[in-house]
Order: C-alpha cells, then sequence, then structure tokens
C-alpha cells in the first residue's frame, strides 16, 4: 500500500508543482504573489471544456486553452499590476484579491455554480480504464500521462530559463530590475511573458486536474492555488526547481497523511510539513534570500 | 460577490411584496412555503412548490378548506440560514398565514426555528432530515412547533446498515463520510447499527466539504477488502468519491443516503455512478395504488416523475389543509391539532404513506432504495420489508 499511495502522492504533488511554479516565476520576477493564479487555473479547465463542448479535438481544446490563458496572464497584469509597478507592493497585492474574486465571480456568472464533468468522450480510453497493476501497484493511463506531462513541462520550463536569452533576461530582472533595464532589457516584454508562461502552465494544470478528478466548479481555484502557494513557499518562493520539489513533497505528505496518520487530518499533515521546513529554513527548502536582496533594488 | 448581494437586495424587496400584498385580500387561508428558490439548491425547492402547488389546486378544485380558498405563499430562502432567519420573521408578522410547510434545508429550518417558536407558528418540514431538530423544535411549556414528513437522518444510517445486512447479505462494510453534522450523524448511526447486526467495520475515513482527491483514503479502504462501500456525504463529493473507488480499483457497491439523491451524482460519476444504492423516501415506481393519481397528475401538470421531496410537500400540503378543515386558522389551534396526531389511528394517510408525529415533532416514515442503471436513478430490485 505504501508504493501505491506514493503513486498518489506524486500524482496529486505534480499537479500541484505545476501550478505553483507560476506563483514562484511571477514571484521571482516582480516580487508579487499573483492570488488570481488559482482563477486562471480554473479558467483554463473551463476553457478547455467549453472547447470540447464545440466538437474541437481534445489537444486542440488543450492548445486553446493554454494559450488563451496565457493570454488572460498577460492581460492581468496588464490591466491589475502594472499600473501599480511603482506602488507599493501592498497595493498590488489587494488588486490581486480582487482580480481573483473578480473572475471567480465571472466564471459563476459564465459557466454556473453547479460541478460540471470533463467532457469523457473525448478522452483516450487508457486514459482511465486501463490501469496497469505492477506487484499490486495500480497506475491508470492517467496518471502516467499526468506525471509524464507535468515533468515534460517543468523541464521544458527549466531548460528555457537557463538556457535562452529571453530566460536570462527572466533571471537578470530577478536578480535587480533596475539594472537589468540598464542592460537594455524590456522590462514590460519579460514580465508579460513570465505571465504568459506561468498561466499557460497554470491552465495545463487546470486541464489535467479537470481530467483526473473529472469536476469543475468555478470555486476549484481557490483550493487548489492555496494548496500550490504552499508549495511554492515549502520550496522557497522565487526558485523554480523549489515550487516543483515543494509540490511533490506536499502531495506526498499528504496523501500519506491521509493513509497512514488520519484522514480528518490530511491537510493537517501537509501544513505541519510546511511549517517545519519554514522553521528551520525560512526563505524554503531550495530558497535563496533573494527577497531582501530585492527588497534594496 | 456583488451580483450575489444585489440580487438578495432583489429577492428581499420581492419577499416583501410577497408578504404584502395578500394581506389586502381578504377571505383565503394562507401557508406559507419558505425554502431555496434561487441559488445552489433551487431545484430543489422547484421540487417543493410543485408538490405543493399540484395539492393547493386540487384542494381548492373540490372547494377549498372549511369554504375558503387555500392560498400557498412561495417565499425564497436559498437554504441560508441568515436568510430564513430573515424570512421567517416576516412570516410571522403576517396574521393570515396559519401555518409553515417548510423549510428545505434543515440549517435554514434551525436558524428560522426560534422565530416560529417565539411567534408560535407551527411549521411542518418536508424535507429537513438533521436530527438537532428534534431538540431544538419546543418553546418553553415543552410544547413541540415544528413537525416533518420525513424521517431523520440517524434513521437512513440505520435503514441502510440493515439494507446492507438482510438484502444485499454484505458483511464488510468501509464507511468514508464528510466531516460536517451531517455525515457523522448518519455514519454513526450506521456504524452502531451495522455492528449490533454483526458486520464488520473494515474502516473509517473522513474527508472535508469541497475535497477533490479521495484516492489517498480509498487506497487505504481498499487495502482493507470490504465488500461494500458507504458514502456519508453529499453528491458533489459523493460522486468524486464513486469515480474515483473505480480508478483504484474499489468496484464494491455503493451506499449513501438522501444526500447522493441528486442528477449532478450521475453526471459526475458517470459509468462509475451504477452500482450505487440510495434511500428514497418516496419512489414512484414502489409506491402503493394510493400514489397512482398523485404521479399521474404530477406527470400530467409537471412533465416529468415526481421526485420524493415533492411527494413529501403534496402530503404535507394535504396534511396541513386537513387541520385547517377541522380547527380554523388559529395558529395554536393548529398546533394542538398536529400534537394531537400521535398514532396510527389519528395518522394523515397520504401518497408517502401514513404519517403521525411522537413527542419530538418525527414520524415513522417507510423507506425505499433506489440504483443507478444505465445513467438513470431507478428502483432497487430488491426493497426491504417495512416491518421495523
Amino acid at each position: 500500500m505504501l508504493v501505491q499511495q506514493l503513486v498518489n502522492g506524486l500524482t496529486l504533488g505534480l499537479l500541484y508543482a505545476l501550478i505553483a511554479v507560476g506563483y514562484t516565476m511571477v514571484y521571482g520576477v516582480i516580487g508579487l504573489i499573483n492570488f488570481a493564479h488559482g482563477e486562471v487555473f480554473m479558467l483554463g479547465a473551463f476553457l478547455c471544456v467549453s472547447a470540447l463542448g464545440i466538437g474541437l479535438p481534445l489537444a486542440l481544446a488543450c492548445a486553446l486553452s493554454v494559450g488563451a490563458c496565457a493570454a488572460i496572464g498577460i492581460a492581468i497584469d496588464a490591466v491589475a499590476y502594472r499600473p501599480l509597478r511603482a506602488a507599493p507592493r501592498l497595493a498590488a497585492l489587494i488588486t490581486a484579491i480582487g482580480m481573483s474574486i473578480f473572475l471567480q465571480n465571472l466564471a459563476l456568472v459564465i459557466w454556473g455554480s453547479r460541478p460540471r464533468p470533463f467532457v469523457r468522450e473525448a478522452l483516450p480510453a487508457f486514459f482511465g480504464q486501463t490501469a496497469f497493476e505492477l506487484y499490486a501497484v495500480r497506475v491508470n493511463g492517467l496518471q502516467v500521462v499526468i506525471c509524464l506531462v507535468s515533468l515534460a513541462l517543468m523541464a521544458g520550463l527549466h531548460l528555457f530559463i537557463r538556457r535562452t536569452r529571453a530566460g536570462a533576461a527572466m533571471r537578470a530582472l530577478a536578480q535587480n530590475r533596475v539594472c537589468a533595464r540598464l542592460m537594455g532589457v524590456s522590462v514590460n516584454r519579460v514580465i508579460s511573458l513570465t505571465f504568459a508562461l506561468g498561466s499557460g502552465l497554470g491552465a495545463a494544470a487546470g486541464v489535467l486536474t479537470a481530467i483526473q478528478y473529472n469536476s469543475l466548479t468555478p470555486t476549484m481555484g481557490y483550493n487548489a492555488g492555496v494548496k500550490a502557494f504552499a508549495a511554492a513557499v515549502l520550496g522557497g518562493v522565487g526558485s523554480v526547481p523549489g515550487a516543483m520539489l515543494g509540490g511533490v513533497i506536499l502531495g506526498v505528505a499528504e496523501t500519506l497523511g491521509a493513509g497512514y496518520v488520519s484522514s480528518t487530518y490530511r491537510d493537517g499533515v501537509a501544513y505541519a510539513v510546511l511549517i517545519a521546513v519554514i522553521v528551520l529554513r525560512p526563505a524554503g527548502l531550495l530558497g535563496q534570500n533573494g527577497a531582501a536582496g530585492r527588497d534594496k533594488a | 460577490m456583488m451580483l450575489t448581494y444585489r440580487l438578495r437586495l432583489l429577492l428581499a424587496v420581492l419577499a416583501g411584496l410577497a408578504c404584502a400584498c395578500p394581506a389586502l385580500a381578504g377571505d383565503a387561508v394562507r401557508i406559507a412555503v419558505p425554502a431555496a428558490y434561487t441559488g445552489n439548491v433551487a431545484a430543489y425547492g422547484d421540487n417543493i412548490k410543485a408538490g405543493v402547488t399540484l395539492k393547493v389546486e386540487e384542494i381548492n378544485a373540490k372547494g377549498g378548506v372549511g369554504g375558503v380558498k387555500l392560498e400557498a405563499l412561495f417565499l425564497d430562502e436559498q437554504c441560508e440560514p441568515r436568510e430564513a432567519a430573515t424570512v421567517a420573521a416576516k412570516i410571522v408578522q403576517d396574521e393570515s398565514v396559519a401555518a409553515v410547510i417548510g423549510h428545505l434545508c434543515s440549517s435554514a429550518h434551525l436558524a428560522a426555528l426560534p422565530a416560529y417558536i417565539k411567534a408560535g407558528l407551527p411549521a411542518l418540514s418536508p424535507t429537513a432530515t438533521n436530527i438537532a431538530i428534534s431538540e431544538k423544535n419546543k418553546d418553553k411549556q415543552g410544547e413541540t412547533w415544528s413537525f416533518r414528513t420525513i424521517y431523520r437522518d440517524d434513521f437512513q444510517g440505520r435503514f441502510l446498515a440493515r439494507y446492507i445486512a438482510r438484502v444485499m447479505g454484505l458483511r464488510r462494510v468501509a464507511v468514508f463520510h464528510d466531516m460536517n453534522d451531517y455525515g457523522l450523524g448518519l455514519a454513526e448511526a450506521f456504524q452502531a447499527e451495522a455492528r449490533s447486526l454483526g458486520l464488520t467495520v473494515t474502516g473509517v475515513e473522513a474527508y472535508l466539504k469541497g475535497a477533490q482527491d479521495f484516492t489517498a483514503q480509498l487506497t487505504k479502504i481498499k487495502a482493507a477488502d470490504p465488500d461494500a462501500l458507504f458514502i456519508a456525504g453529499y453528491s458533489a463529493e459523493g460522486a468524486l468519491i464513486a469515480d474515483q473507488a473505480a480508478k483504484v480499483g474499489l468496484t464494491v457497491p455503493k451506499f449513501g443516503a438522501d444526500g447522493l439523491d441528486n442528477e449532478d451524482y450521475i453526471k459526475i460519476a458517470g459509468p462509475a455512478a451504477e452500482g450505487t444504492f440510495l434511500t428514497a423516501p418516496f419512489l414512484a415506481e414502489a409506491a402503493g395504488p394510493e400514489a397512482a393519481a398523485f404521479i399521474d397528475a404530477f406527470k400530467a401538470r409537471f412533465k416529468r416523475d415526481p421526485d420524493y421531496m415533492s411527494a413529501n410537500a403534496y402530503d404535507a400540503t394535504g396534511l396541513i389543509a386537513g387541520v385547517l378543515a377541522n380547527t380554523g386558522p388559529a395558529r395554536d389551534k393548529v398546533r394542538e391539532a398536529l400534537a394531537a396526531m400521535n398514532s396510527k389511528d389519528t395518522a394523515y394517510f397520504g401518497v408517502t404513506g401514513p404519517t403521525f408525529f411522537d413527542h419530538n415533532g418525527d414520524c415513522q416514515k417507510p423507506a425505499f432504495v433506489k440504483t443507478v442503471a444505465d445513467r438513470k436513478f431507478v428502483a432497487a430490485p430488491l426493497q426491504m420489508a417495512h416491518d421495523d
């Protein structure tokens, strides 16, 4: 049962990680917790289902949803955060919360409050039913897909940040915005790119979550957002590999907590791990004291 | 947020109008029917309204109650305790209201009760199943002001344990419950009865409302190898549990109470909903001959099959109308007459069987079992004899 629970936890954790990356990237670049990120995750799921609803094939629907959410991410930044770039950080935090409430209610108006299923007919058969079993450990096709897609996306992101010029510009911005601008980095363009990437990954996580749990509600972004935010903090906010690690640790801790401690305290166990890590390492597992450095800039 | 606030304001105004207008009219006796007519559970409110409307129309076609027309006032409280308290305060001020049929939800009913008790207005709920109502429905003299035409949650739990043991012949049950009052109450009553019937409870797991991932708990449940799974919760989470149970390879029959009884359960769980058994207070297919006329009339009027809420609301309306015809519209006399319906001899016979109340205003009603076949709720092939 332990291995089975680890598989369950890993699937859940990779989904958290995929969302957490979006939080951490934005924080790394502009030092803001984008509280509307959970809503982008939710919109990703709904847009994909709506695209399937008008008869588009799965791959196209997913691509459309991810693309649309990337654009939504850029729009959120342009509308809610860019005008406040020079304002105190608290102001941007408040607009972030406002944006989150706005998007949630917008989804309520468009799609209604009742939970809806994912379009089952659009999924390949091996997703749900065909489970392969190895020594009584059951892994279904969807879990494999979630793990592979999440890992591929995050590996791609890591390479992008480390190996491309745009990635270098993002890192430069994270280190020192003023200095980066002096070196010829187009600040707003890089920030837009960061929002687009983070939101696209959030949308991908939304689609995968909707397929895995087969239920969409306008409020689904809240819970997922809180967990992913915790994962980002656990890994060290601002650090992309940290967000991945944090997500997986949180998912596994939650699953093992439910499996071996008590299902009543499932989230309690996950957050206890978070508190323990933060007490021992205030910057998170892989976090540097980047926040302090940025404050000076 | 803004929208719901505006909506509420509008509803409050509408509710105010609804209360004010009939006071101008004269010769009718009125019953208030507070329920959710907008919001998340508006579909339930619609069922109540249909049942009440049908009965009121039938009664008025036969000359009304004691020579005057019977009128129902449908007041929206969205199943929100706060709204229910506001609506209740309005209802008690309308002196033309002789009794309340409602509320729809237990939490709303509990919030509205103090107003009814204080003003001395009897209430009869067709759907509120929470056990706390039995304790909180009395005034200082110990008189009961709230009655119900539905069984309590603990009855559903016990009933399901008996059904699993005696009818299905299953021996090992796992319990998965919501951490709220409803889920806990059901799970406790179920476990107590299951143990006394000699069943083995292989594990008890819990979840929080709004959770999405249940695989950890279900993996643990599966490892204990049960042959039945009792889901004590609501359809939103219940559907995900059914779906994920199938994914972790837990294919045993699933059991649930009225909380799962919703089309959304089938819609979300899809094929995994098959093999689920639910308690229902009324089943068109399993109802006695006295219900045939009701079912036909309901189908003709509303173009759909009657559900249990409509049937219970239909009976509650008939019961109250009968009392009003005998005692007149004085509120305290109506209460006395309801309290006096305390045995099979004084029971009201409706489409859901005989209804009479114990000292707490609770009634003994038969339960039926429905199941999911081909993406539809149907009567379970095996029902339990209603001798206990």
